[in-house]
């Protein structure tokens, strides 16, 4: 029924005017409404545009006034701000280095030698040139043969140089009437590397130093802090106390000198040789510096992702600077360590045992993060996150991510005649999908297998895909010593299947034992794990069990002499009880076992030409 | 009581087409020029000036002016850009007959004259066109021409 009533709620152009035509058709005056090259089609060409980008602006604008749908980064950072969240900018590459020099027969030789920080080392990483440098002052003392091994200021020899160039911005403290914010136009800036400090005149040299306002335990008038924060441009904005309760601000007439590093973010990641671009002077004679790599340099990384401040922030905000929850831990320890990829946080009570009393952390940490690297982000969340803000008296305890592979046969039925592709093009491609899902949806701490979501996927890949099932099975991995017996349990994120008098439940990849090729295999009809030749006789009766509830598969007295794969551990896989979710708990992650793997096509006609009917 | 009549269709292809002896004023549109009358309302077009008035409107209107609409209108600007012994005359005259075919159903064209005039840089088209509804003659003049 025509109405006279517009409605301008619609945002689509066709409908907006449609409902001007609508309106239109309820009065008498004009008729020619329904003709695109009429006149009054043009004026509501004009009236329904403009309905439509205002009816988008409004959408746009409302879209963006929430965290969790706006699109633009400048929403997404001012929203978090206003959570109180500090958004990560770039992080500069951090790598671990030796420095030594070797002063023998050397006459006067100084007792001590010192390097300033800002001593430069550059290393090519795919055909660039970047430049590392150190940032606070190491010092070396003679070992009586001459040769000089610096050390930090905590001792370690292991020297921390970061990847960057250092710029200085400085700023004249304005009127106090006005409240100042100074821009520092940079978007590559490492803002924990940023130091402040404020001198009380242009000439002076007396400088005090302000610390970051997000390591502040307490801030009163005296404070001395600086935040410094994404602006909406994507610039970063300095900004000091308010210099009456909430900390100190400079005096006008102040000079504020910004130092940072500029750095290039993951690029400068992997990069193994470092050579220092000047020696060391001694008694006026310049001396060749030794530098050797103890971590390649990694941790380097760009500015915080939308989606992960959208992700962290309220749950940040819901943490208030403290470890409570799980979640607590996890927005901690994601936030403020860029080579963390993810990590998983339970506690002690959900942990298998229970040990009450801690909290467990499992990181998954981004490839190509050594091993120094990892422990020394154990190290920093113990000491400067957990020790301070977590319940007393609750222990932190890292463990290792648990990879729980997955075994996939896809069997799908194909008819040639619905494309170009080959049987054996088509079973190549459906493997390769069964690849990239697993890289892009899984190999995460919680991400959930769902079998009939990937069936779907594949079903979808292509018309010939008539239909497909998949075969699943849940792979742990057993660690062996040969030659001596190894007893342990396995621990399924899945219940397993309940013995069967035709099928095996459990089977193993094959070893080695007494001799013979063989693999462990339930016993029919009995959760009793034995030991097979893989000519089906049984070698050894006993070799432990499994529980198909508690999805645990013991073994008790294995000794095998060789692993045929040349592994040191032995592959098993089990059945389990409901294949169409695999939900991996605490610290496991799913991955595809690529290898066991495979995607088989039955060729099936249904192009109605070629039926043919009997 | 209105009589159904039909043309032939060498008089308009009005086969099916209702034919009322008593001529009504069939369209009615608003007149672009968008002249007040006295009272302060505006005038109105109908019947064969409304349809003159819409064939002119889609004939200047070039692609992509009329929004979510990229290939309404004549395109005729176009022309303008070549170089006048390039312009194809019978290709002006096709695009000015697929348009108005496609965009406005109340106008057959019978004929399309184009002259051009190289040293003015401009093309005179004469289009005539018969509006169905009436059998109306009407004669378009377009003037196009380059602003600078």
């Amino acid at each position: 029924m025509a109405t006279s009533t517009v409605k301008s709620s619609d945002l689509d152009f066709n409908n907006i005017k449609a409902r001007l035509k609508d309106h239109f058709k309820a009065k008498a005056e004009f008729s020619s409404y329904d003709f695109e090259a009429s006149g009054l089609s043009n004026v509501l060409d004009v009236l329904a545009y403009n309905t439509h980008v205002n009816g988008l602006t409004a959408n746009l604008a409302l879209n963006e006034s929430f965290l969790t749908s706006a699109q633009l980064r400048s929403s997404v950072v001012s929203h978090a701000q206003m959570l109180g969240y500090q958004v990560r900018s770039r992080t500069a590459a951090i790598a671990l280095v030796n420095i030594s020099v070797n002063l023998s027969g050397v006459s006067n030789r100084p007792p001590k030698l010192e390097i300033t920080a800002g001593k430069q080392f550059t290393s090519s990483i795919d055909g660039v040139t970047y430049t590392f440098r150190t940032r606070e002052t190491i010092y070396a003392s003679d070992d009586g043969t001459g040769l000089y091994v610096f050390k930090t200021a905590s001792d370690a020899t292991a020297i921390p140089i970061y990847e960057g160039v250092e710029k200085t911005k400085t700023f004249i403290a304005g009127e106090k009437a006005e409240r100042q914010v100074y821009i520092i136009p940079d978007e590559t800036i490492d803002t924990s590397t940023a130091d402040v400090a404020v001198f009380s005149s242009v000439s002076s040299n007396d400088f005090v130093s302000y610390t970051p306002l997000s390591l502040a335990i307490q801030v009163d008038k005296n404070s001395t802090h600086f935040s410094l924060h994404e602006s909406p441009n994507g610039f970063y904005e300095l900004n000091f106390g308010d210099g009456i309760s909430f900390g100190k601000s400079p005096e006008p007439g102040e000079k504020i000198v910004v130092t940072y590093l500029s750095s290039s973010g993951s690029d400068a990641n992997n990069g193994t040789i470092f050579n220092p671009s000047t020696g060391i002077t001694v008694n006026g004679v310049e001396y060749t510096v030794s530098c050797t790599t103890d971590t390649e340099s990694s941790g380097g990384d760009a500015k915080q992702s939308i989606e992960s401040i959208r992700q962290l922030a309220p749950i940040a905000f819901a943490s208030q600077k403290r470890l409570v929850t799980s979640l607590d831990y996890k927005a901690a320890i994601e936030s403020n360590f860029p080579q963390v990829s993810s990590c998983s946080v339970w506690s002690g009570d959900e942990n298998i045992p229970i040990d009450y009393g801690k909290v467990f952390v499992s990181i998954n940490f981004k490839s190509g993060t050594s091993a120094t690297v990892q422990q020394a982000v154990k190290d920093a969340i113990v000491n400067n996150y957990t020790t301070n803000l977590s319940v007393m008296s609750i222990d932190t305890k890292f463990v290792d991510p648990q990879y729980v592979y997955i075994e996939l046969n896809d069997n799908f039925q194909f008819d040639p005649g619905l494309t170009g592709l080959t049987l054996g093009a088509m079973e190549t491609q459906v493997y390769n999908y069964i690849r990239t899902y697993f890289n892009q949806n899984l190999r995460d701490f919680g991400q959930i297998f769902r079998k009939s979501n990937l069936m779907t996927e594949i079903d979808a890949l292509d018309k010939s895909i008539l239909s497909n099932d998949i075969d699943v099975k849940v792979q742990m991995r057993f660690d062996v010593t040969l030659n001596i017996s190894n007893t342990g349990t396995l621990y399924y994120p899945v219940k397993i299947a309940s013995p069967d008098d035709v099928f095996h439940r459990i089977q193993s990849d094959t070893f080695e034992f007494n001799g013979v090729a063989a693999q462990i295999k339930n016993k029919l009809k009995s959760s009793t794990l034995q030991i097979f030749d893989l000519d089906g006789n049984v070698l050894l009766d006993n070799v432990g069990g499994y529980s198909p509830e508690n999805g645990t598969v013991t073994l008790t007295g294995f000794n095998p002499s060789q692993v045929i794969s040349g592994n040191t551990y032995v592959k098993i896989n089990v059945l389990p009880q409901d294949d169409g979710k695999i939900e991996p708990l605490r610290n496991y992650i799913l991955v595809l076992d690529a290898g066991r793997s495979s995607a088989t096509a039955r060729t099936d006609r249904q192009t109605p030409s070629l039926k043919v009917n009997v | 009581m209105a009589v159904s009549k039909a043309f032939s269709i060498e008089d308009g292809n009005l086969g099916t087409k209702p034919f009322v002896v008593a001529q009504q004023q069939t369209y009615t549109d608003i007149d672009l020029t968008f002249t007040p009358k006295p009272s302060g309302d505006l005038y109105k077009k109908t019947d064969a000036a409304d349809v003159k008035q819409s064939v002119k409107n889609l004939l200047l209107t070039n692609y992509t002016e009329k929004p979510f609409n990229m290939k309404f209108g004549g395109n005729l600007n176009d022309f303008l850009f070549e170089l006048d012994t390039d312009i194809d005359v019978d290709l002006m005259a096709d695009k000015i007959i697929q348009a108005v075919d496609q965009y406005e159903p109340r106008a057959q064209v019978l004929s399309v004259n184009a002259n051009l005039y190289p040293q003015r840089n401009e093309v005179v088209v004469t289009v005539q066109f018969q509006v169905l509804s009436t059998s109306e003659l009407v004669v378009l003049d377009l003037t196009l021409t380059r602003l600078r």
